[in-house]
């Protein structure tokens, strides 16, 4: 209060001398301080126009609040604090009711079983002070048993509308799911909705796996498995659950495989002689071209979403750095300068940033930087963080979060690429290596 | 009895062969020690020269190695030396390497560190006269420490290259 | 472990693995989707949004989702489901208000005060030490509580230890405390907690027993503190940012101006309050990177009682990026003149004629990462 009344006092002091200027026009001013909280936003509970949907109704709406909550950027106002109940989809809205609480903005829905026993949900969305609908009401219909994505399509909606970007609630994850004592960890590959909702396990603990990565289409998998008693690289099938080993020399150990953008390629690294490469896997014509060629370690290939260039780590200036790379190879350039080790770097969706996992100190970090290297920025820090992946719209990032000590466990965390909002995916039992999906269809 | 431990262990080298199971190679190869020391379950006799417990636990079957290094050290290299010398002696046996990291750090960059380590214990062992073909590597990065604490008492013991027999089976 | 106990093992585990997936991804392929029909809803229920409406495609989106499977997946029980959606016709408009909001009055209903002001000044801060959670984890800075949730232009010391402050780790379905929502207006509540800039948890410290509240360590660098500042600071609390600085203009600067009857312009303080009264409803936190690089500029005519007249609020232009992000950043700009205008803002009534149309620029160069 006091610096603020002593800028006014010498700003109006500085004016004084023009205070009986005359003005023409509006008046004109400027803002460029405002806030950053998120928005609170009423989610009332979804009408149920028959019987059938009583369940649905309360549990989507229910989906619907995490979800926006879940982001960081919007506060679920609690029923209790309503003042005016929505009883029909139809029914006009009283603004007033939410602005005395302060809503913001406002959903509304109805959820039915339609004739077919399908599902079908309908929402609105209103900026309760501006008196508008923000966008136009949409209907979904789908499966019964596919409610949550109906809740998830519903959730990506409103966030694009407000934030002007694309959600990424209709996705999932893959990750490799972890069970018994640190030194006998039993492994196997599960994925889930983004949410820790409905784990499926894809493989069993009888192989060590690793690290899975969705395809761009999201209906593949990449991952490690020691099924032969070596590290060899695999596609699994998500719909069937089939698996095939990738066409790899057998004699070597290959890992941290990856696609490119077209699906059809996968980078990956080959370790022979103890030197660990860079190659590339042709998966259609089986043809294998190798990218790099040191004595050094070359590791965790990360395609550009535009398919023309591929990040990495190695450690051929003594320590584990960042590089960037053409997509056939060719001299890389380093990209990481700062002090510690930079591994396991993920190119965003968007193209614009590299998600990285950094040692330093003791201490590891996931951070985030511009593909040159620039503006390096840590999100967090724990005794061991590592693995980003990026949400589908570039602005979350989920990673593996292990605690130290004999009884030391991973767990899957996530945090927006400000570095607020770091969260816990809620997942039973152990859980490392996430991979985020591309956004459902 | 050396016959029946010899047979003893084929029969379990099938056995694991049957599971290709890394896990359970390692609930006998290179688990913790203290579960094959003193029960016989299938190591043989620690006092028999061509016993895995021999092997194990007289030649020392794993050298150890500095943080995020592969290169050997001294005493590593006495290690090797032994088991050169014991490989000679028992030529039947074939053996895979397995190189091992820490936890401090990320789990892929771990895996080419443990190759790297698998490799300068097999290169040694072939300088010293063992023949490759007798020799793989394997490495299992940080997926499997031996000890859990997390220490630098458990990470010295964890950054670590285990030869692991395996009868001649493989080989 | 015995070779008997191995070959079992194995053996049960493949069967283990059959029951378990032979159960789980064997059901029958979901039948062919209908498409629903499609009704479009008129363009006049957005003429408040001068933007070009290019937000989702209801028609291009609809024939996206209806697309039949890919033959590829025999079993696609983990494939995405067909999800139809379709856009619905307008809502009807609320009976008691004229369809567009013109006439201010209707807004004048009791609704609490907009949410505390960052800047209005607590009680000299007491030293509060966050709330430190035990998470099983082995490291107390895993359990440092979070950063404030609100970054606001001038930084509020915690109020006090509340479920608002969650630790920083939130599960994901642990229920959403409200406590922020009072349907009962509140004046006295104490001001959110809040810091000028967004702290990571990579940039904390590692101690985590504080010895000082987060105040004064994140004041912000563009106000120094002058040496020679004369106020105690136990100063009487005013109601709003906008009027002690209105108030602390009139009385400091001593110009005649006020005492005129009309047609003077404001003076440099006066707008300033306007500005920082606006600032405050101004919440950038759910916009997208794209919207923050937009500076967007909109009109607003006000009634002689300081309020704006929502109905009018109208974008100029933007500059910076796409329509689609414009409209986002557009939309945050009109909230915050709506919701901190809802109990007029102070302006000199004497002076009506010069701010009875307000263009507002909204530059949130500042804002992007702080």
């Amino acid at each position: 209060m006091t610096i603020l009344r002593l800028i006014a006092f010498s700003v109006a002091l500085m004016l004084a001398p023009f205070a009986s200027a005359q003005q023409s026009g509006p008046l004109r001013i400027e803002i460029t301080e405002g806030v950053i909280e998120p928005l609170p936003i009423a989610v009332a509970p979804f009408v149920a126009e028959n019987p059938a949907a009583a369940n649905f109704a309360g549990q989507i709406s229910q989906v619907i609040g995490q979800n926006l909550a879940g982001t960081g950027l919007f506060r679920e106002i609690g029923r209790d604090a309503f003042i005016s109940q929505v009883s029909s989809f139809t029914a006009p809205i009283r603004f007033a009711d939410w602005k005395a609480i302060n809503a913001q903005a406002l959903i509304t829905g109805a959820v039915s079983v339609d004739g077919n026993g399908r599902l079908v949900v309908k929402f609105r969305l209103f900026d309760v002070f501006s008196e508008a609908e923000l966008g136009e009401g949409l209907q979904f219909v789908g499966d019964r048993e596919n409610w949550r994505r109906v809740a998830h399509k519903v959730s990506d909606q409103v966030y694009s509308r407000i934030t002007g970007e694309t959600g990424y609630f209709d996705s999932r994850i893959v990750f490799v799911s972890e069970s018994g004592p640190k030194n006998a960890r039993q492994k196997r590959l599960a994925i889930m909705d983004y949410d820790g909702a409905n784990i499926q396990f894809l493989t069993d603990t009888s192989s060590i796996v690793l690290a899975p990565r969705f395809s761009p289409t999201g209906d593949r998998v990449l991952y490690t498995s020691y099924e032969t008693g070596f590290p060899q690289i695999y596609e699994l099938s998500v719909g069937n659950v089939q698996r095939r080993q990738l066409d790899v020399p057998a004699e070597a150990m290959t890992f941290a495989p990856r696609y490119a953008p077209d699906g059809r390629t996968v980078v990956f690294s080959l370790a022979q002689g103890g030197n660990t490469d860079i190659f590339t896997l042709n998966l259609d014509t089986g043809a294998r071209q190798r990218l790099t060629s040191a004595p050094s370690i070359e590791t965790a290939p990360s395609f550009s979403p535009d398919g023309r260039q591929i990040v990495f780590e190695s450690d051929r200036s003594a320590t584990q750095q960042l590089y960037v790379m053409g997509a056939g190879g060719g001299e890389p350039r380093r990209i990481s300068f700062g002090q510690g080790r930079y591994g396991t770097p993920v190119w965003s969706p968007r193209g614009d940033l590299v998600a990285f996992t950094k040692q330093n100190q003791g201490r590891f970090h996931i951070g985030v930087m511009r593909t040159d290297g620039s503006e390096e920025r840590l999100l967090t820090a724990s005794f061991l963080d590592e693995g980003p992946t990026w949400a589908p719209n570039g602005r979350v990032i989920m990673f593996t979060r292990e605690t130290a000590g004999a009884s030391g466990a991973p767990s899957l965390f996530s945090v927006d690429i400000s570095g607020r909002n770091l969260r816990r995916v809620p997942v039973d039992g152990s859980a490392s290596d996430p991979a985020w999906s591309p956004l459902l269809q | 009895m050396a016959y029946l431990n010899k047979a003893l262990l084929l029969t379990a080298a099938i056995a694991l062969g049957a599971c290709s199971t890394d896990a359970d190679r390692f609930g006998d190869g290179s688990g913790t020690p203290a579960a094959g020391q003193f029960d016989n379950g299938g190591l043989g006799d620690p006092n028999d020269p061509t016993s895995l417990a021999y092997f194990q636990q007289t030649v020392g079957d794993r050298v150890l190695f500095v943080v995020d290094q592969s290169t050997l050290t001294p005493q590593a290299m006495v290690t090797l030396d032994e088991q050169a010398s014991w490989l000679a002696n028992n030529p039947e046996f074939t053996a895979i390497i397995e190189g091992h990291a820490d936890e401090r750090g990320t789990r892929e960059y771990n895996l080419a560190l443990g190759a790297r380590r698998a490799s300068a214990a097999q290169d040694y062992l072939v300088s010293r006269g063992v023949a490759p073909g007798r020799l793989r590597t394997v490495t299992y990065g940080k997926e499997r420490p031996l000890e859990i604490c997390s220490d630098e008492a458990c990470y010295s013991q964890n950054r670590r290259a285990v030869t692991v027999l395996t009868a001649g089976l493989t080989g | 472990m015995t070779t008997g106990a191995y070959i079992s093992s194995a053996a049960h585990t493949a069967f283990i693995a059959f029951l378990l997936f032979g159960g789980l991804f064997s059901r029958d392929r979901l039948p062919p989707v209908e498409v629903a029909e499609v009704s479009l809803i008129s363009a006049e229920e957005f003429a408040a949004l001068t933007m070009p409406e290019d937000a989702p495609d209801a028609a291009t989106d609809t024939a996206a989702l209806v697309a039949p499977p890919p033959d590829a997946e025999p079993e696609p029980q983990a494939e995405p489901e067909p999800i139809v959606e379709a856009a619905l016709a307008p809502p009807p408009p609320e009976p008691d208000v004229p369809a567009p909001p013109s006439a201010p009055e209707l807004d004048v209903i009791e609704t609490p005060p907009p949410p505390p002001l960052a800047d209005t000044s607590p009680d000299e801060p007491e030293i509060i030490a966050p709330p430190t959670v035990e998470d099983g984890t082995d490291l107390p800075q895993d359990d440092t509580p979070a950063p404030a949730d609100r970054v606001a232009p001038e930084p509020a010391a915690p109020a006090e230890p509340s479920a608002e402050e969650a630790p920083e780790v939130v599960e994901e379905t642990a229920p959403e405390e409200t406590p922020e929502a009072p349907a009962e207006p509140q004046e006295a509540a104490a001001p959110e907690e809040a810091t000028t800039e967004i702290v990571t948890e990579a940039e904390e410290p590692e101690e985590t027993a504080p010895t000082t509240s987060v105040r004064p360590r994140s004041r912000p660098k563009r106000a120094p503190r002058v040496a020679e500042t004369p106020t105690p600071e136990p100063e009487p609390e005013t109601d709003s940012t906008a009027a002690a600085v209105a108030a602390a203009v009139a009385e400091a600067a001593q110009t005649p101006a006020p005492s005129q009857p009309s047609g003077p312009p404001l003076t440099a303080g006066q707008k300033d309050a306007l500005r920082v009264a606006v600032q405050q409803c101004w919440n950038t936190g759910s916009l997208s990177s794209e919207a923050l690089r937009i500076t967007v500029t909109l009109t607003v005519n006000m009634n002689p009682d300081g309020k704006p007249d929502n109905g009018s609020i109208r974008m100029l232009g933007f500059e910076g990026g796409s329509n689609g992000a414009a409209k986002q950043a557009y939309e945050a700009a009109r909230r915050a003149v709506i919701r901190c205008g809802l109990n007029g803002y102070n302006l000199p009534v004497e002076k009506y004629d010069q701010w009875s149309t307000i263009e507002m620029t909204f530059n949130p160069e500042r804002m992007r990462i702080k």
